[in-house]
């Protein structure tokens, strides 16, 4: 069986994307370009968060601060809290990212052995509920919280990943498990291998750049998500980054660099998160670690 | 770990590890919602300290929201979802849509038989702000106003007399335009600035063009900005006296130049500007004045605003409002009792920002510190007696909303006055129709 799936994954690489030295120079223009786009915006909030608070505010963007200080940095985890709210913010994805994307994966995964009919109609219930305003959701969630007690906890944050935390990444799912030859399915059916079996060892492994990819965004979509804490969680002890970080915006202009450090603090380990995973996602199927 | 059904397993047994469970408290808190900077936070934090060292047993805990529109997305959520906090700090001009739905517990009954506070304590004006339907809802905290603050090096270094009380818009004009200057020093003529191709460096006047900015001079010069402040139906700006100082509030950009331009007032807020020393004067709240207490390149002080004869000036307010549906309504109300008493009031006087609404704390060093800048602080405890109120009705914050861009239209791209008062009044028709007044 499971030399079945190593020629499916060759299958399923297929030719590369750029066979031409034009098509890869070009790629790589392409990318050198969005670097440099996002880049200076990141190179400017660096060079902010390193100015010294209660100076005045800069008249024209400084990439290096005439004295450079780390002054911002000690000012913003002391008055916002965010050595607290950076562990509680962990805790939010240690948990959320993956169940997030072990339910997606098993949506997509059943999505793909069900008659296409029913898959369809999921598909469509799916893309509706994505229309759907967060904001619409806001006080039936609240009353649905309360009513089990999770209000105040860290538990409304992590609730969104029981459903995959989007609708769409289920259907992300879905299209890459349908990808997979069906003749595979039909070997592991049999073999009499377990559904769940298929998926964990089989459907999981051809779409590791897929899990790549909605790791990172559940990772950032969790890692950014202000409006549900700011609804959920009243306790200070129990702040999430973005929400600590609010109210270090609030700073007087003099104090911007503690707000620009905040979120220097806040932006790092997204960044790292998609450092890591870029190589899977960004890569080549074909060439995927195996 | 290759078994599916453990992964999953061991996945939702540290979600569950993770958030652990939450002992019951016997009384709990009383949970106060406010907005703010984390000074102001902490100026809260102080005052919930001092309530509970007062009252032992009782226990206050401070649930933050880091701006006004947070704290209401925040309390309306709470409300609908039926779990709000129990007191919550708002403006007169946003509690409205509280008040018309019936979410706030008026506090007269408890007032009239307090035993700790009396409404003579506090400024009647900030009191009225908060009443609905005859009765007492809120207890107002401050009781701030609009003041200039102006930059003393600046009048110093060009030689322009600083503004007295009882001086008039064209001498703020007149003033302004002594103040603006280019790269050179030389004065920026008006409207000539870019023309000439010589821009200021320094401006004479900030001052955002927003409805609760341009009211005073409104009222000051005889007009109204509603046809009826208890019950509106419409904004009047077409009134001549109302249509005149809109007109002349509009030209300190249109036609003179002595205020930033959009995109230098985008690229860098007023505040900044004036700490930066570029700014001469601004028209602001008690608000800034926590924030210019940093400046140490130069002097300011501040000066009360100019009049077109009559004088006038508008309130800015925050109460403390029990909900209806709070845990404790009495415990609340203590805990307001607390925060209205003269060591609450100085307790929050500290921060700065405010202008005490109990008049022995406004009278006091609390606030009128003559350590403290500005040295004349008391042109807000002057204004008092001059100061109305834009209304109070359900819709109001909305119709701020829709204003501000039309009026920022107007004083920036110059759009024709007569135009934009008739989008105004078409604009904000449909939300004064809807509104619940008080």
């Amino acid at each position: 069986m499971l030399r079945h799936a190593q020629r499916a994954r060759g299958r399923l690489g297929g030719p590369s994307p750029y066979p031409t030295a034009a098509a890869r120079a070009g790629r790589t223009l392409g990318a050198a370009f969005i670097v440099l786009a996002f880049t200076a915006p990141l190179l400017l909030l660096v060079g902010g968060s390193l100015r010294r608070p209660g100076s005045p505010p800069p008249t024209r963007p400084e990439l290096v601060p005439d004295r450079v200080t780390t002054e911002g940095y000690a000012t913003a985890l002391e008055l916002g809290g965010l050595l607290r709210a950076s562990v509680n913010s962990l805790v939010v994805v240690a948990v959320a990212v993956p169940v997030g994307v072990l339910v997606a994966s098993l949506a997509g995964f059943a999505l793909t052995r069900v008659p296409r009919r029913i898959a369809g109609v999921v598909a469509a219930a799916s893309l509706g509920a994505l229309m759907v305003p967060t904001t619409a959701l806001l006080v039936p969630r609240f009353a649905l919280f309360r009513a089990v007690g999770w209000t105040d906890t860290l538990f409304p944050l992590m609730a969104p990943a029981l459903i995959g935390t989007s609708p769409l990444y289920p259907l992300v799912y879905y299209l890459a498990f349908r990808a997979v030859p069906t003749e595979l399915y039909d070997v592991c059916r049999l073999e009499d291998v377990s559904p769940m079996r298929t998926w964990w060892r089989v459907a999981m492994p051809l779409a590791r750049p897929v899990t790549a990819a909605i790791a990172a965004l559940t990772f950032v979509v969790t890692w950014a998500n202000f409006l549900d804490p700011l609804v959920y969680v009243y306790d200070r002890e129990r702040f999430t980054l973005p929400l600590a970080l609010r109210s270090l915006a609030t700073l007087d202009p003099p104090n911007a660099p503690v707000f620009l450090a905040g979120a220097v603090l806040a932006t790092a380990p997204a960044l790292l998160v998609f450092a890591m995973a870029q190589r899977t996602f960004l890569g080549h199927p074909g060439r995927t670690r195996r | 770990m290759n078994d599916p059904h453990r992964l999953l397993a061991a996945t939702l047994g540290v979600a569950l590890l993770a958030t652990g469970c939450t002992g019951s408290d016997p009384k709990p808190p009383v949970k106060l919602l406010v907005s703010g900077a984390p000074e102001e936070i902490a100026a809260f934090r102080a005052l919930a300290q001092a309530y509970q060292a007062k009252n032992t047993g009782s226990a206050v805990q401070i649930i933050e929201a880091g701006s006004a529109g947070d704290l209401i997305t925040r309390l309306s959520t709470s409300i609908a979802g039926g779990a709000p906090p129990d007191v919550f700090l708002i403006n007169y001009r946003a509690y409205g849509q509280f008040a018309g739905k019936d979410a706030i517990e008026p506090a007269q009954e408890r007032l009239d038989s307090s035993e700790i506070i009396e409404p003579g304590d506090f400024y009647p004006v900030a009191m009225e702000a908060f009443q609905w339907r005859g009765r007492q809802l809120c207890m107002p905290q401050n009781a701030s106003s609009l003041a200039v603050y102006y930059n003393k090096g600046l009048f110093a270094k060009y030689g322009v007399p600083e503004p007295k009380a009882g001086w008039a818009w064209n001498d703020l004009l007149a003033t302004a335009s002594a103040l603006t200057r280019d790269a050179n020093g030389k004065p920026v003529n008006a409207g000539e600035a870019d023309a000439g191709g010589r821009t200021a460096v320094v401006h004479g006047l900030s001052v955002e063009p927003v409805m609760i900015r341009v009211a005073p001079f409104a009222w000051s010069n005889g007009g109204e900005v509603v046809d009826d402040p208890q019950h509106p139906t419409r904004f009047t700006l077409e009134d001549p006296a109302t249509r005149e100082a809109l007109r002349n509030f509009v030209d300190l950009r249109q036609a003179y130049g002595v205020v930033p331009t959009d995109q230098e007032a985008e690229a860098e807020d007023e505040e900044s500007r004036f700490v930066n020393g570029r700014l001469a004067m601004i028209m602001s709240s008690r608000r800034v004045t926590t924030t210019f207490r940093t400046i140490t390149g130069f002097d300011w002080d501040v000066a009360p605003l100019p009049t077109y004869g009559t004088p006038a000036n508008i309130l800015h307010s925050d109460a403390y409002c029990i909900t209806r549906g709070a845990a404790d309504k009495d415990e609340a109300w203590r805990f307001v009792e607390f925060a209205m008493s003269p060591q609450g009031q100085r307790i929050i006087a500290a921060t700065g920002r405010t202008v005490p609404s109990n008049v022995e704390v406004s009278r006091s060093p609390a606030f009128l510190d003559p350590a403290q800048r500005p040295k004349n602080g008391h042109v807000w405890l002057d204004a008092i007696p001059v100061l109305r109120r834009v209304p109070t009705v359900s819709t109001w914050p909305e119709i701020e909303d829709a204003t501000s861009g039309l009026l920022e239209n107007a004083m920036y791209r110059g759009d024709p006055i007569d135009k934009v008062i008739a989008e105004l009044d078409a604009t904000t028709r449909p939300l004064f129709a809807r509104a619940e007044a008080p």
